[in-house]
């Protein structure tokens, strides 16, 4: 790929996400799409994002890929590693390797290694001077982010926070910590979703959310909505 | 009948948890002289929670000593255990009838508290005249003791504090609430009831809820509603 058809991607993904402002959009269904444009465009292995919650408490919301272990590496990162430390200081952590990180990261070390994940780089998302969640990049090489994947990583956290906060004022709320809660709780219900889907259809974890999401973007609907409605019964996914 | 029986349960709901206020509900919709309410077994042990009067309470202390009678059995079978006539020969709890006699009890009916499979307890009814339940009754007792059964159990897990939930982390809540949409889907229930069988078993073979999410998700321990049971594979 040149660098020209990169930056038209990537301005042609900054002009995505901005048509996904309207009114009543699906914020989990920006934020996938956000982590999923983060790992195509910057160079990066996998990608996620974590809303801290009423508590200061760190929580996947969305993530390129739903299997557990990724996850699973990315919440360690949330009690001791990079992600902890760049929602706590609200500034780009960037760990080139991560064999060499301190020892009180060894939990999150061990495990992203053991997954391939050598380096990795978390980036607030600040609103003024509050930090409302990380967005984190995963890499399979060591390394720096390039200059201009750094500022591109930058941008998508902007567009993370503005897209939670301008779902606030589409639904004229008025706490912060309700939309970020709220965040969280569609996360619930889709992960209640990906449970009734997996027994129902007799498929993974992983492959349930990818039925979800077919379904949700083949009828045009949000991922909650969906989701909402599999855990209540009234929707049934075909296969 | 409809509107009282919505006035019970709402009640009941209303109650949050509260055991003093169990056993009202019941005998203000059904003939019966008195109510109590156990938890019975080996879930959460047995011990009387609620008694309207002292012969209720009496009465579910009889039926532990003697292990036999129909709070028993409503645990056991999970379905309401029916007695209208408790001088019937021969007795169905031979040891119970005999020692409960002097109450001069005529009727008795107990219903499970029951979450999914798990079956924690019963509420029972007595009556010193004969009584009959229609099945109108049978059925909303069964429900209003379903009710208190989310109650009881919500209650005595909370009461342990963390140890036995989800693990605490933010990864575990993760895999908790994906196995309680697998449970959901396997006997029907609603999210919150769901996240409780998966508590209340988690509790019952003294396990995490991370643990037993997990088998769940492997497909290694799965919640029938068919056979009101708990399939462990493998």
């Amino acid at each position: 790929m040149t660098e020209i058809t990169k930056e038209a991607r990537l301005l042609q993904t900054f002009a995505n996400l901005a048509d996904t402002l309207v009114d009543g959009y699906d914020v989990v269904d920006l934020l996938q799409l956000l982590v999923d444009s983060c790992a195509e465009l910057l160079d990066t292995t996998a990608a996620a994002i974590l809303l801290a919650d009423g508590e200061g408490e760190l929580d996947v919301v969305a993530s390129t890929s739903e299997a557990s272990h990724l996850v699973e590496v990315i919440q360690l990162s949330a009690e001791a590693g990079p992600c902890i430390e760049c929602f706590r200081t609200g500034e780009v952590i960037s760990v080139p390797d991560i064999a060499t990180s301190p020892a009180e990261w060894s939990r999150f070390r061990d495990s992203a290694l053991e997954l391939g994940f050598i380096s990795v780089h978390a980036v607030p998302m600040r609103l003024r001077d509050a930090t409302i969640g990380t967005l984190n990049l995963l890499r399979d090489r060591p390394g720096s982010l390039e200059e201009e994947d750094r500022i591109a990583a930058r941008a998508f956290a902007d567009v993370a926070t503005i897209g939670i906060l301008h779902e606030r004022s589409v639904r004229e709320t008025t706490v912060l910590a309700e939309q970020l809660q709220g965040a969280l709780s569609s996360r619930v219900v889709i992960e209640q979703a990906k449970g009734v889907v997996a027994y129902m259809n007799g498929v993974t974890i992983e492959q349930a959310f990818g039925l979800i999401r077919r379904y949700a973007r083949s009828h045009q609907l949000g991922i909650s909505k969906v989701a909402a409605a599999i855990v209540d019964r009234s929707l049934q996914l075909g296969d | 009948m409809t509107s009282s029986f919505g006035a019970a349960l709402e009640a009941l709901d209303r109650s949050s948890g509260s055991p003093a206020e169990f056993c009202r509900p019941f005998l203000d919709l059904f003939p019966v002289t008195g109510a109590a309410v156990s938890t019975v077994g080996n879930v959460l042990g047995s011990e009387t929670l609620s008694a309207s009067d002292e012969i209720a309470a009496r009465l579910d202390e009889l039926q532990f000593d003697l292990g036999e009678g129909p709070c028993w059995d409503a645990v056991r079978s999970g379905l309401p255990v029916l007695e209208p006539d408790l001088s019937r020969v021969p007795p169905r709890w031979p040891a119970f009838v005999s020692a409960s006699r002097a109450d001069g009890l005529h009727s008795i009916f107990a219903f499970p508290l029951a979450i999914g499979p798990l079956r924690i307890g019963a509420v029972d009814l007595y009556s010193l005249r004969p009584v009959e339940l229609n099945r109108t009754q049978v059925r909303q007792a069964d429900a209003m003791a379903g009710v208190v059964g989310r109650h009881v159990l919500r209650q005595a897990l909370g009461a342990l504090g963390r140890d036995y939930d989800d693990g605490g982390n933010a990864y575990s809540r993760r895999i908790v609430h994906q196995a309680t949409g697998m449970v959901l889907a396997q006997l029907d229930l609603s999210p919150d009831d769901a996240r409780l069988v998966i508590h209340g078993h988690a509790f019952a073979t003294d396990r995490t809820m991370m643990e037993v999410a997990q088998d769940v998700i492997g497909g290694r321990l799965r919640f029938s509603k068919q056979h009101d049971a708990i399939e462990v594979t493998e």
